[in-house]
């Protein structure tokens, strides 16, 4: 029996754009594990740009940026079936990747608190609020205007501190730090972000 | 035992990069007490990186560096991309005037070589081998951050001008190196290092020949043979 109809949402329209990513990046990895080097095109073309913006955005550093991108995507290439199925998207895995390299780096040339000051003193000219952004952009549309509204769903103290763990590098201690709070608080605030993101996200494509 | 409440605040940590080490040998041992079977642990794990991973697309996608798929593509299948450039033929000589003038903008440098004819202008001598008559030369001046820099360079004549100025230098292990984009192929150039004042000037015994753009990046000292980073600075030669 069907329940009644409703009108489709913007989220239905993210939904529907992801199970279809999703799909075709699975079909892109099943190709990489025979080598086949179009799929390995096809997926930095279609993630690319997104891998270099979030690098830039932990090192940056462009030509380190670029560095950690390939080798995220050089691990991808040498071992796909790295990928479960089971633990989410292709995407997100693939983030992941550029994201552990990215912090690491940082971390490796023990620059972190150096560029940790600069962020703070930089970061409301250099990069906006992602939550807050203008959404003009020619790929993952749709996927954008949901994880950007999750994103700024949050209580602002929440997503401050994930914002800063996530894209500025920084630790839950050099959080406290910085915002002058317990460490004990800064946990709480991740945990309670963190549900409330996954709960805004659930029902997008894994 | 840890409870998963517990885990669960350790993993979201994790997951976006920021957990203690202590906290993370923590997690591991929690997690180790409940055994790789524990099909909770297993979800929130899996449902709290997947809401990270999430997170990168709530950033605008950068443009590519350019050739980076090449050299990705490259690195890969361990094929190279690099398109040998065809080397300058005989240089004219010019009147010494305007490369005096030139030399009032930047003072000489000797550049690392790498295969490429480049000569300190300044040294006794010099002059007369360097006379390079840039009055009616084309001077295209390069965008983009970390300095000023030109060339100056006849289009279908042998010889380039490099100069520049207020540019900082490389970071530690690192040169400038010098690109000629050719039907989107990047062909290498010469690799430099600025003066501690930030100066540069040189001399390439090269053609442009196709170049549409000139690019600089900043390499390993050991001047690879294909971009490793984005350009800093771009040059557009179509215009020309």
């Amino acid at each position: 029996m069907h329940g009644p109809a409703r009108e489709a949402t913007p989220r239905d329209a993210a939904v529907v754009t992801t199970d279809r990513l999703q799909v075709e990046d699975r079909e892109l990895l099943r190709r990489l594990s025979g080598g086949d080097e179009e799929a390995f095109r096809g997926l930095f073309r279609r993630y690319g740009p997104s891998a270099v913006a979030l690098a830039r955005r932990i090192s940056r550093q462009p030509f380190l940026a670029e560095e950690i991108v390939q080798e995220a995507f050089l691990a991808v290439w040498r071992n796909p079936a790295a990928y479960d199925e089971g633990r989410g998207s292709v995407r997100s895995w693939l983030m992941g990747m550029v994201h552990h390299r990215a912090v690491d780096a940082v971390r490796r040339e023990e620059a972190q608190r150096r560029r940790a000051e600069d962020v703070a003193g930089s970061s409301a000219e250099e990069v906006e609020d992602p939550a807050e952004q203008v959404i003009e952009e020619v790929d993952l549309p749709q996927e954008r205007r949901a994880v950007r509204a999750a994103l700024g769903e949050l209580p602002e103290e929440q997503r401050r501190v994930i914002e800063l763990m996530y894209f500025d590098g920084l630790s839950q201690s050099k959080i406290a730090e910085r915002l002058s709070l317990p460490l004990g608080t800064v946990k709480s605030r991740t945990l309670l972000g963190m549900r409330r993101l996954r709960g805004a996200l659930e029902g997008l494509d894994r | 035992m840890m409870d998963h409440e517990v885990i669960e605040e350790l993993l979201a940590a994790r997951a976006l990069g920021g957990i203690e080490p202590a906290d993370e040998a923590e997690l591991e041992r929690g997690m180790t007490a409940h055994g790789p079977d524990c099909a909770e642990c297993g979800r929130l794990s899996a449902e709290l990186e997947e809401a990270a991973g999430r997170l990168a697309f709530t950033l605008d996608p950068s443009p590519l560096p350019l050739g980076m798929e090449e050299r990705l593509v490259s690195a890969a299948t361990g094929a190279s991309t690099v398109v040998p450039l065809a080397r300058a033929g005989e240089r004219p000589r010019r009147s010494a005037t305007a490369w005096r003038a030139v030399v009032g903008i930047a003072a000489a440098f000797v550049l690392f070589a790498g295969g490429w004819l480049l000569r300190d202008l300044t040294e006794p001598g010099g002059d007369d081998e360097a006379a390079f008559a840039l009055e009616d030369a084309e001077v295209v001046t390069f965008e983009g951050e970390g300095g000023s820099l030109a060339i100056a360079y006849r289009p279908g004549v042998a010889g380039v001008y490099i100069f520049g100025s207020g540019l900082a230098a490389p970071p530690e292990g690192r040169v400038y190196e010098v690109w000629m984009i050719q039907e989107d192929t990047p062909v290498p150039g010469p690799c430099l290092t600025p003066r501690p004042d930030g100066s540069l000037f040189t001399y390439v015994d090269a053609e442009l020949g196709t170049t549409d753009t000139m690019a600089v990046t900043v390499e390993p000292s050991t001047c690879p043979d294909a971009p490793t980073g984005e350009p800093i600075l771009t040059a557009d030669l179509t215009a020309v």
